[in-house]
C-alpha cells in the first residue's frame, strides 16, 4: 500500500476492524522502531507473509526503510545504505502516538508510568537504552543468585551479591537521575496542558516516587554509597521475600489532579485528558530537543473527546505539526478539524487485507 | 559446528565426500590425535599438549604477573598484541547464575591458592564488560585483595576510530576509566 500526505492533517475514517489502527501503526513503527501494540515483530508481519516492509519519505528528502523478517530480524535502511545500528533510523520521522491503549497509563501497573518515561528519556539520551537494558540483566542474575545459591556458604553468596550491589548501585543512581530529570522538564509542560484542557479548573502534578530512598540534592557519588548501603539492608527481606526490595524497578510516578491520585479518584473523562496533557507535553519536549515538531499520532481518541476540547487540541497542534487521525465516523470531528484535512475512506483502505 | 550455518555444513560435507581417502584418514587423525592429546595446562588452564604450557614454561616471562581471562580464545587475542610478557590464568567462563555458573564453576579456588603461593604481585582483570564480566572481576578482585595488586584492562575507544563516531556507552566508559597525564 502506497500514501501521500499532502495536507496538515489525515483524517482515516472507516468501520471497525478495517486497518486504520494497523496504518497508523506502520507510521509509528517506521518512526520510531517500535509499536505501541507488540513487541514482538513475528506480530508485525502479515500471516501468510515472511517479511513486511516500511518505507517512506520526508519532505527533508530523506528516505528511510524498515524490514521485519520472521527469521533473521530487522534491517534499518536510510538514504539506500543499510544502517549498522537501526537506532540511526531515528530522526527523519519522530512521532509522538496516542491511543485507545494508553489510558492504561493512568490506570494500569506502575511498570506501564516506568516505560512511558523511560521512552520519553530515550528519545532525549540514547545511552540510556543501555543502562535500562543492563539494570534488567542484573536484576534478573541477582534474582537467579538467591534460587541458585541457597545451598552456597554464606561467605560466597554474600561476596557474590557485594559484586551485584556495587553494579546496581552505579545504574540504579544513573537511571534515577535521569528520570527524575525528564519529569522535572515534564511537570510545567504536562500541568499547563491540563489546565488548558479542563478549563482551569484542574491541576495536575507529577511526582517521583523512587524505589531507593534518594536524600536531597541530586549528587552521583553520595546518592550511590547510599543505594549500596540500602541494598546491602534489604538483604534479609530480599531472601524471604525473592526480590530485590530496592532500585529504578520499584519506581512509581504519581499523577495527582488537584492534589489526589488520579489513578484512584479522577472520573474516566478526567483520566483521558490527563493522557492527553502528557502526550502533548511529550510532544513539546520533544519538539523543543530536536527543533522539528514531531508527528502527532491519534489513533481513535479524538472522537472521545467533547467539542471543546478538540478545539482546543486543534489550536494546540495548529500548523506545526502534521496529525494522523483515525475515527470510525466523520461526524465525531468539529467542524474545524475537516479544514486543510486529507480524507481517507473505508474503501480506499479496503485492500489491506486480512486485517 | 559454532558460526557455521546450513549452507557452509553442506558445502563443507559435500567438500569432504570429494576428498581421497588418505586425505580424509589423516584429517581423521589429526582430529583424533587432537582429541587425545590436548588438554589443559595445569598452571594456568590454557589449551595444551604438555601437561605444562608453552607459555607458563617461557623462562623470559615475568612470572610475576599474572593476566586473568575468561576462555583461551582471549589468551590468544592477547597474544598476538605480543606486548605482555607476564603469565595468564584461565578462569574457564565468567559467572552467570542464570546459566547456572557460579565461582565453583570457574577455576577461581586454583587462582586464588596460586596467588598466594606463587607470590604474585599484580593480577590483570581482563574480562568483559558485560554484567557478567563486571560480576566476576569484583568478585576476584575482593577475594584477591589480601593478597596483591589487583588491576583492570581500560574500556574505551578502539584506536583509529573517530571520537564523533563512537557510539555513547564506549563514551560513557571511555570517560569512567580517563587517566591523569603525567
Amino acid at each position: 500500500m502506497q500514501l501521500e500526505f499532502n495536507e496538515e492533517r489525515l483524517l482515516i475514517i472507516g468501520a471497525n476492524g478495517i486497518g486504520k489502527s494497523n496504518l497508523l501503526e506502520a507510521v509509528e513503527l517506521l518512526g520510531s522502531l517500535r509499536s505501541h501494540r507488540s513487541s514482538n515483530d513475528q506480530d508485525l508481519i502479515h500471516w501468510d507473509e515472511s517479511q513486511a516492509i516500511l518505507r517512506g519519505k520526508t519532505d527533508q528528502g530523506d528516505k528511510i526503510e524498515l524490514q521485519l523478517r520472521r527469521k533473521g530480524g530487522r534491517k534499518a535502511i536510510k538514504n539506500d545504505k543499510l544502517l549498522l545500528r537501526q537506532l540511526d533510523l531515528i530522526g527523519p520521522l519522530r512521532c509522538v502516538c496516542f491511543s485507545a491503549l494508553d489510558l492504561e497509563l493512568v490506570r494500569g501497573e506502575p511498570a506501564l508510568r516506568r516505560h512511558w518515561l523511560d521512552r520519553i528519556v530515550q528519545q532525549l539520551e540514547p545511552v540510556y537504552a543501555d543502562l535500562i537494558s543492563r539494570y534488567n540483566k542484573l536484576l534478573r542474575q541477582r534474582s537467579q543468585l538467591w534460587k541458585n545459591f541457597r545451598h552456597a556458604s554464606n561467605s560466597e553468596l554474600k561476596s557474590l551479591l557485594d559484586a551485584f550491589d556495587v553494579q546496581m548501585a552505579l545504574v540504579s543512581t544513573r537511571i534515577h537521575r535521569r528520570r527524575q530529570r525528564a519529569l522535572n522538564h515534564l511537570h510545567p509542560l504536562a500541568s499547563r496542558w491540563q489546565e488548558r484542557l479542563s478549563n482551569s479548573s484542574e491541576i495536575l502534578e507529577l511526582t517521583y516516587l523512587p524505589g531507593s530512598y534518594l536524600d536531597g540534592e541530586e549528587a552521583e557519588e553520595p546518592w550511590r554509597l547510599d543505594i549500596e548501603r540500602q541494598l546491602l539492608e534489604q538483604r534479609v527481606d530480599e531472601e524471604k521475600l525473592g526480590s530485590c526490595r530496592v532500585g529504578p524497578h520499584r519506581d512509581e510516578i504519581g499523577f495527582l489532579l488537584n492534589g489526589v491520585l488520579a489513578r484512584r479518584f479522577a472520573s474516566a473523562g478526567q483520566q483521558r485528558t490527563l493522557v492527553l496533557a502528557l502526550k502533548m507535553a511529550e510532544l513539546e519536549l520533544v519538539t523543543d530537543v530536536y527543533g522539528e515538531p514531531p508527528l502527532l499520532i491519534l489513533d481513535d481518541v479524538l472522537a472521545e473527546l467533547d467539542p471543546q476540547r478538540q478545539l482546543l487540541l486543534l489550536e494546540a497542534v495548529g500548523q506545526k505539526h502534521q496529525c494522523l487521525v483515525s475515527a470510525t465516523h466523520l461526524d465525531a470531528f468539529e467542524g474545524d478539524w475537516q479544514k486543510r484535512s486529507q480524507i481517507l475512506r473505508e474503501d480506499s483502505l479496503s485492500f489491506i487485507e486480512g486485517i | 559446528m559454532p558460526g557455521i550455518g546450513p549452507r557452509t555444513a553442506q558445502r563443507l560435507a559435500l567438500h569432504l565426500l570429494r576428498q581421497p581417502e588418505i586425505k580424509i584418514r589423516s584429517f581423521a587423525d589429526a582430529l583424533l590425535a587432537a582429541h587425545d592429546q590436548v588438554g589443559q595446562c595445569e598452571k594456568c588452564f590454557h589449551l595444551s599438549a604438555e601437561s605444562v604450557c608453552e607459555i607458563c614454561r617461557n623462562t623470559h616471562r615475568d612470572k610475576r604477573i599474572l593476566c586473568v581471562i575468561a576462555d583461551s580464545r582471549d589468551l590468544i587475542a592477547l597474544e598476538r598484541t605480543r606486548e605482555y610478557k607476564g603469565l595468564y590464568f584461565v578462569l574457564g567462563g565468567l559467572i552467570s547464575p542464570m546459566d547456572g555458573i557460579g565461582p565453583e564453576f570457574l577455576q577461581i579456588p586454583n587462582l586464588i591458592e596460586r596467588v598466594d603461593k606463587d607470590e604474585i604481585k599484580e593480577v590483570i582483570l581482563a574480562l568483559t564488560p558485560s554484567v557478567e564480566g563486571d560480576t566476576t572481576s569484583l568478585y576476584i578482585a575482593k577475594l584477591l585483595k589480601p593478597f596483591t595488586k589487583v588491576s583492570r584492562i581500560a574500556y574505551g575507544l578502539p584506536v583509529g576510530s573517530e571520537l564523533e563516531y563512537a557510539d555513547e556507552v564506549t563514551l560513557t566508559r571511555a570517560l569512567e576509566g580517563r587517566q591523569t597525564i603525567n
